[in-house]
């Protein structure tokens, strides 16, 4: 058609592009901050914090985005250090730690209420922690707590076997193949607890509950007929010991949770464990009042009924809009929080929400928001946070099927990868060799992996039977490997496919093997893996729970848990002797060699120390990009004056 | 009338169950639970969830409890993925912001589209037709995926003019982006079916004899021609309203609207069973209902199909 208007229309067209392009141009932003970075009227800070949350009740998710909401709602004995995670005290002014770490005595404050007003007490804490085991509840995250006296037994309804006759109940060690010692939260007697003081003094307001503590762990057995008569009929030792005995079901009031006082609580202990005061300012044990929720039961957290404990309570809470907290008057420390309010909006999409904090409609946003693609601009302002995240990236092999069961084969496919090439290419991540994140746990000594031999990895699959040949233009192939029983699987995601890519691009040029890649649906993903219904490699990843490499390292310690297959005894029973050392040095050095020993039968491939790659505004102040991105809101705050801005990521020195 | 209405209506009831059961089947078969997430979970755990959500029942409880509650109280339970929230009242929160959405932006089509789309007609062939008509083919194919990017990009990020995503309430700046992005597919393919529908209609005899009685050009447009020319765009109304009421999934997505679509699409992906079967019947609902409508429209607008 000769018609001048197509000619026309052609015109704008072009122009309507290069008008995109030059806005396009424009939007890769100059200046030293990303956007605007004007500070809010109000005295108001907006934040994404991830999709919509789960839950208001604390120990029903588990999710970091929840976590950062519970930690404006709630308070627990202990609050997180801003730069590093470390416990510092909240409701619980001080505590005492018994000699072996498993027996832990905390003295609250006498000022701690709710936000309806009621007092904060010992009892609190004590319901609080019941609740958050019960089986009725089912929490997802009821075995962070398994630490405690009785607790997991508890959680799995378990029974206790009693004596009719002599009222004694019979006792775990009894039936032992391997001795355990047991912890000193189990010895009689009270010559390793730390007294009340002098103030606080009074006799145990529970003495039974006090000597069940004390005394011998006692035997537990399956709640359901089946799963006891299944395991009695491999035990002759225990079905006869069992005859005619009564069984007596877990109850909360067996679990080693403790008011000693109004204001002293105690916690005891099923093992040593050292890290556990850092676990406690976990969701899970963030106080909740028990009033509020027996008069409302399920409901009990929409607005209007619900009563929390933490710096902030709830103002409104529209799902998939909003969720506004504001400062709570009846909170102890109201004094310290300096933000009148917190704005939540629960948002998934990376680039809606980096658009957000572009125009300024936001003020911070949650770690991992950064598109890869945008990085090259993002990184180089000065409200970028460069941090390294307590988190890691690395693959699960399932080791329970030929040719990957050969440990061989596992290291040679680990070899091949050119880990320090991936972190320069994905520009935030570090290298990793080992299976704790690098460089977040002070003072222990991780230990080193293989680093980048693809000759070495050539040569060992040539052992397991495999051999690589060199073609004639310097490319390998492997021929004899077979290449349709190993796959590689993953989640659908952009960053899960540009890593998959990469790997296999990796064993192709270093090893002659071209692995086969699967995306799945995210779901369909986790039940493939958790089922071991994969051959060879799956995409892994896992972020701290709490601050201590135990966190990661226990990944391998509950059987069948790992979604590799890998389980080893040695491996466990080195855990188990690392917990109990006293002296928190030896115990790193200690759980280091079990991380060697993980890493060398090699079940995963480690990739990479995480990122926390996030922005905030440069008046956003008393937020730091520690390695959890977690934050005490009541530290944050606006400032106006410009010369206190920060710029840069703000230092995690004390 | 009244006769085939009900008729119709008992149908639906029906078609609904058959729907239910059917998602409620398909939920089962999709691998992985509402539970399930990046950590596995000690088996006493789920044993735990299962019994409190009544999974360790048989199949043929858990399905008799589901379509006990819908049948005897309309009640499709609580969100397992969103504890203590029921799927009625979640539904009841979200429909009025998709609702809401796609009303003003079938209203805005309505409004641009078929006065281009009867322009186009009547000047056939002219430049504005030709022009017209290449700009709504630009309207159909480029995605609201793509438009709403773009128009984020201009407005939002370079013009600092309106906010690039989130939700303030219906008499705020954040629905002006979305309204329009959802709207401009409509809009294009209202204009394009009106123009056709207007073309066949004016060529037709009763349109000749309207002219030969010498009723004004005016006349012969607004209460003739335009009648039976927008009949197409009226059987497009039907689903394409039941699509808009129940939330468009993209839009919502990408301007982080607290819609129906938004929970759906999260539902399915978080197997949370009861709230995917409360959408579903819901949208289900929806769609027979407006078909109904429709035809009961078409009925009025159009005497032959009145007298079948």
């Amino acid at each position: 058609m000769s018609n001048p208007i197509w000619k026309r229309f052609v015109a704008l067209g072009v122009l309507a592009c290069l008008a995109t392009l030059g806005f396009a141009c424009n939007f890769t932003s100059q200046g030293d901050y990303f956007g605007s970075n004007e500070p809010p009227k109000l005295n108001v800070f907006r934040y994404v914090t991830g999709d919509e949350p789960q839950s208001l009740d604390p120990p029903m998710s588990l999710g970091q985005p929840e976590a950062r909401i519970y930690m404006a709602l709630y308070e627990g004995l202990v609050e997180y250090n801003p730069k590093n995670l470390s416990p510092i005290p909240a409701l619980a002014e001080r505590w005492e730690v018994n000699n072996d770490s498993s027996e832990f005595t905390f003295h609250l404050r006498q000022t701690g209420r709710f936000s309806n007003g009621d007092p904060i007490d010992a009892n609190d804490f004590v319901y609080t922690f019941r609740r958050a085991i019960s089986p009725q509840l089912a929490s997802t995250n009821a075995s962070l707590a398994y630490y405690i006296k009785y607790a997991q037994a508890f959680n799995e309804k378990k029974v206790f076997v009693r004596d009719p006759g002599s009222n004694q109940f019979l006792l775990a060690k009894d039936f032992e193949e391997t001795e355990t010692p047991e912890p000193l939260s189990s010895k009689p007697g009270g010559t390793n607890e730390n007294p009340p003081s002098q103030a606080e003094a009074k006799p145990d307001a529970d003495l039974a509950f006090h000597q069940l503590m004390h005394s011998p762990t006692r035997l537990t057995l399956p709640g359901t007929e089946k799963a006891r008569t299944k395991l009695l009929a491999s035990n002759a030792k225990l079905k006869a010991a069992v005859e005619g005995k009564e069984l007596v079901p877990v109850k909360a009031e067996d679990i080693g949770v403790e008011a000693v006082d109004k204001y002293v609580l105690r916690v005891s202990l099923a093992q040593p464990a050292p890290f556990f005061l850092g676990l406690l300012a976990h969701q899970l044990f963030r106080v909740v009042s028990r009033k509020n929720i027996e008069q409302y039961g399920d409901h009990w957290t929409e607005p209007g009924h619900i009563v929390t404990s933490g710096a902030f309570r709830l103002k409104e809470w529209t799902p998939y809009n909003r969720l506004i907290v504001e400062r709570d008057p009846m909170y102890w420390d109201a004094a310290t929080v300096r933000l009148d309010e917190i704005h939540f909006y629960p948002m998934a999409d990376n680039p809606s929400i980096m658009n957000l904090y572009k125009v300024g409609e936001i003020d911070a946003v949650l770690n991992h928001t950064v598109p890869n693609a945008w990085l090259d601009v993002v990184r180089n302002k000065k409200d970028y946070m460069d941090q390294k995240e307590a988190a890691i990236d690395y693959l699960q092999i399932n080791v329970t099927q030929p040719p990957m069961n050969d440990v061989r084969v596992r290291k040679a496919f680990n070899f091949a990868i050119d880990k320090n090439a991936w972190a320069a290419w994905r520009k935030i991540v570090k290298p990793l060799t080992a299976f704790t994140p690098e460089g977040i746990f002070p003072g222990y000594p991780q230990p080193k992996g293989d680093d980048f031999n693809p000759e070495r990895g050539r040569q060992l699959l040539g052992e397991a039977g495999y051999p690589v040949t060199q073609n004639s233009d310097g490319s390998y192939s492997c021929p004899k490997f077979p290449v349709k029983e190993v796959e590689y699987i993953y989640n659908t995601q952009e960053s899960n496919k540009a890593m998959a890519e990469w790997m296999q691009a990796q064993w192709k040029q270093n090893l002659g093997i071209t692995i086969s890649l699967r995306n799945m649906e995210s779901k369909t993903f986790l039940e493939a893996r958790a089922k071991l219904d994969y051959k060879g490699f799956s995409r892994g990843g896992w972020s701290a729970d709490y601050m201590d490499p135990f966190t990661f390292l226990s990944v391998f310690y509950t059987g069948g848990d790992s979604g590799t297959g890998w389980q080893d005894t040695k491996y466990i029973s080195m855990l188990d002797q690392a917990n109990r050392m006293l002296d928190p040095q030896k115990r790193y050095e200690l759980l280091a060699q079990a991380e060697k020993y993980l890493i060398d039968a090699q079940p995963i491939i480690p990739i990479d120390t995480a990122s926390v790659n996030w922005v905030k505004k440069p008046y956003v102040k008393g937020m730091f990009p520690n390695p959890g991105s977690l934050f005490p809101w009541k530290f944050v705050y606006i400032e106006r004056d410009r010369s206190k801005w920060d710029v840069g990521t703000p230092s995690l020195a004390e | 009338m009244l006769r085939f209405i009900i008729k119709r209506l008992l149908v639906t009831i029906p078609t609904i169950l058959v729907v239910i059961t059917i998602t409620w089947g398909l939920v089962r078969l999709a691998p992985g639970n509402f539970y399930s997430g990046e950590k596995k979970l000690p088996a006493a755990i789920e044993k735990n969830i299962r019994e409190k959500y009544g999974l360790d029942k048989p199949w043929y409880q858990q399905y008799g409890r589901t379509m006990w509650g819908i049948l005897r109280h309309l009640d499709f339970g609580t969100s397992l993925k969103y504890q203590g929230q029921s799927v009625n009242t979640i539904i009841r929160r979200s429909l009025p912001v998709s609702a809401g959405v796609g009303i003003l932006a079938y209203l805005l089509a309505l409004i641009v589209g078929i006065p281009i789309g009867s322009f186009a007609a009547l000047k056939q062939n002219s430049r504005w037709d030709y022009g017209s008509m290449a700009l709504t083919m630009l309207g159909i194919s480029i995605p609201n995926f793509v438009l709403g990017p773009i128009l984020v990009l201009i407005f939002s990020l370079s013009l600092y003019w309106l906010p690039p995503s989130r939700w303030d309430g219906f008499l705020s700046r954040s629905i002006i982006l979305p309204v329009i992005t959802l709207s401009a597919v409509y809009m294009s393919y209202i204009a394009r079916l009106t123009r056709a529908g207007m073309l066949e209609v004016l060529r037709s005899d009763y349109i000749r004899t309207a002219r030969a009685k010498g009723l004004s050009e005016k006349d012969v447009v607004i209460r003739h021609a335009l009648r039976g020319g927008l009949m197409p765009v009226i059987s497009y109304t039907g689903p394409a309203l039941a699509f808009l009421l129940t939330g468009t999934v993209v839009i919502e997505k990408i301007f982080a609207l607290p819609g129906l679509g938004n929970y759906f699409i999260q539902a399915s992906l978080n197997r949370d069973e009861p709230l995917v079967i409360g959408i579903v019947a819901f949208i289900a609902i929806t769609l027979l209902l407006m078909n109904l409508l429709v035809d009961i429209a078409y009925a009025f607008l159009d005497p032959r199909v009145r007298y079948q």
